[in-house]
């Protein structure tokens, strides 16, 4: 066993333990989010996308699918499953972007499975989830030009970013767009906080399935952070005690 | 999708999910080298899989060029520059020295620029934030993006005044408390919602590679 392992493998298997027990009195026991502006305003731009035939397009970030930075653009995923859905009809469907190759595979799965879903497999164009440059900065550079030929008018980015990703959000602003942005770096996070209309902040990129209503397990890991955090929380303030009255160093 | 072909991939990713995951938790010779096995296969997946992104990007680009859409003549820069590098990276390999003249005197100035034009479209970004945003935390925010930026930078009147002694202690204060205390707050969030989402995945019911 690594150093540390077994507790390790205890705290996967209460994550997971609680995933599924949330998941099954999910149905009994609604849950309550609470407001965030973005996610609310995101439903009423997207209708009013639709109705006006304007493109939605999502940033996946410039992380990798192997890196340890492709969590967020996993949840970006669930948010692009949700665009395709409700923008199947549009004139002009959902866009997703990355800088990553296997990245734009997987969008361009995404894409194709919504729209079999909701029985619009004629929609799907597999230059909709594309790779528009392979480095963090030749990705910013790219996307005015995606914006504007596009003629997009909702601009999401859901994924990771480093410092490139003010500049996407920039951009987009430019462009008059609806912008939400969020990313797991934090820095990167202070700089999106300035340049986009809806900023994400911390673990709020990962809860777009849930706030999008994309299904049971999304609301019950939605809980079981909530849980795990409040243990977290917990216990730094037994350590703070301890260590206050001198029984740890 | 038929539902045993469905099953077939959620039961293979959520197998080589949790081989990987299991390499960090248990140093059994015989996970260890699986993960290393499966993470050499994703490497080469992956570069595979860039290859398939260009397809894509040049597919993209000949399409706008083709149907003369707006912006073309860009599209049709970036398909001749992209055909010129893969020649000459396919002839003469990626350590001819035009290669490297291509990256240092043409990609790296021109993200070096961009880096730039961050700074400039950062300060415009934070005008248009409290114009826009009339709420406390964009005071604070901006307040807070003032105050570091004066600590860090040099004085016209010596940064060994007084006042310069006070905002520098004011932003290290700022930083290595509040800031640093806010980011651990953020990183914990993070690292929660990275873990549900992996394990969502890990589970099957969140399908990235498609149902």
């Amino acid at each position: 066993m690594a150093e540390g392992g077994a507790l390790g493998i205890v705290v996967l298997i209460v994550f997971i333990g609680l995933m599924l027990g949330f998941f099954f009195i999910g149905r009994r026991w609604p849950v309550s989010f609470r407001s965030l502006k973005g996610y609310e305003a995101l439903a009423v731009e997207l209708e009013r996308a639709v109705e006006s035939g304007e493109r939605v397009h999502l940033s996946l970030g410039t992380g990798t699918v192997i890196g340890q930075e492709s969590a967020p653009a996993l949840a970006g995923l669930t948010i692009l499953a949700r665009l395709a859905s409700s923008t199947a009809m549009s004139d002009k469907p959902v866009i997703a972007s990355t800088s990553d190759g296997a990245m734009s595979i997987l969008a361009q799965d995404t894409l194709a499975s919504s729209y079999r879903k909701v029985g619009a497999s004629t929609r799907y164009d597999y230059t909709s989830g594309r790779m528009i440059g392979p480095t963090p900065f030749s990705y910013a550079a790219a996307i005015p030009n995606l914006l504007d030929t596009e003629e997009v008018s909702v601009h999401l980015m859901s994924g990771s970013f480093g410092l490139e990703g003010a500049l996407a959000a920039d951009f987009g602003q430019r462009e008059n767009a609806f912008v939400l942005a969020g990313t797991s770096d934090v820095q990167a996070q202070a700089l999106l906080y300035a340049t986009a209309d809806y900023p994400l902040i911390g673990e709020e990129i990962f809860v777009g399935g849930a706030y999008l209503d994309m299904g049971q397990m999304h609301d019950a890991s939605l809980r079981t952070q909530d849980v795990i955090r409040f243990v977290m929380i917990g216990l730094i303030m037994i350590g703070i005690f301890l260590k206050t009255i001198g029984v740890i160093h | 999708m038929k539902f045993g072909t469905y099953l077939l991939w959620v039961v293979i990713a959520a197998v080589v999910g949790l081989i990987v995951l299991l390499g960090y938790f248990i140093s059994s010779p015989l996970i260890l080298d699986l993960r290393q096995l499966l993470m050499q296969w994703a490497v080469i997946l992956a570069a595979a899989a860039i290859f398939m992104g260009l397809i894509n990007l040049f597919i993209v680009h000949w399409n706008k060029v083709n149907d003369q859409t707006a912006g073309w003549a860009y599209s049709a820069i970036l398909i001749f520059l992209l055909l010129v590098s893969l020649a000459l990276g396919l002839i003469f390999g990626p350590d001819f020295e035009v290669m490297f003249l291509l990256f240092n005197y043409v990609q790296l100035p021109i993200e070096a620029g961009l880096m730039a034009l961050l700074a400039v479209s950062l300060v415009v970004a934070g005008f248009r934030m409290v114009s826009r945003r009339r709420d406390i935390f964009s005071f604070l925010f901006a307040l807070t993006a003032i105050l570091v930026l004066l600590g860090n930078s040099p004085w016209l009147m010596g940064s060994d005044s007084t006042v310069a002694h006070l905002i520098g202690n004011v932003r290290a204060w700022v930083a290595q408390v509040w800031s640093a205390g806010g980011a651990r707050g953020i990183l914990l969030g993070v690292a929660l919602g990275a873990v549900a989402t992996g394990l969502r995945v890990l589970m099957g019911a969140e399908r990235p590679y498609g149902d």
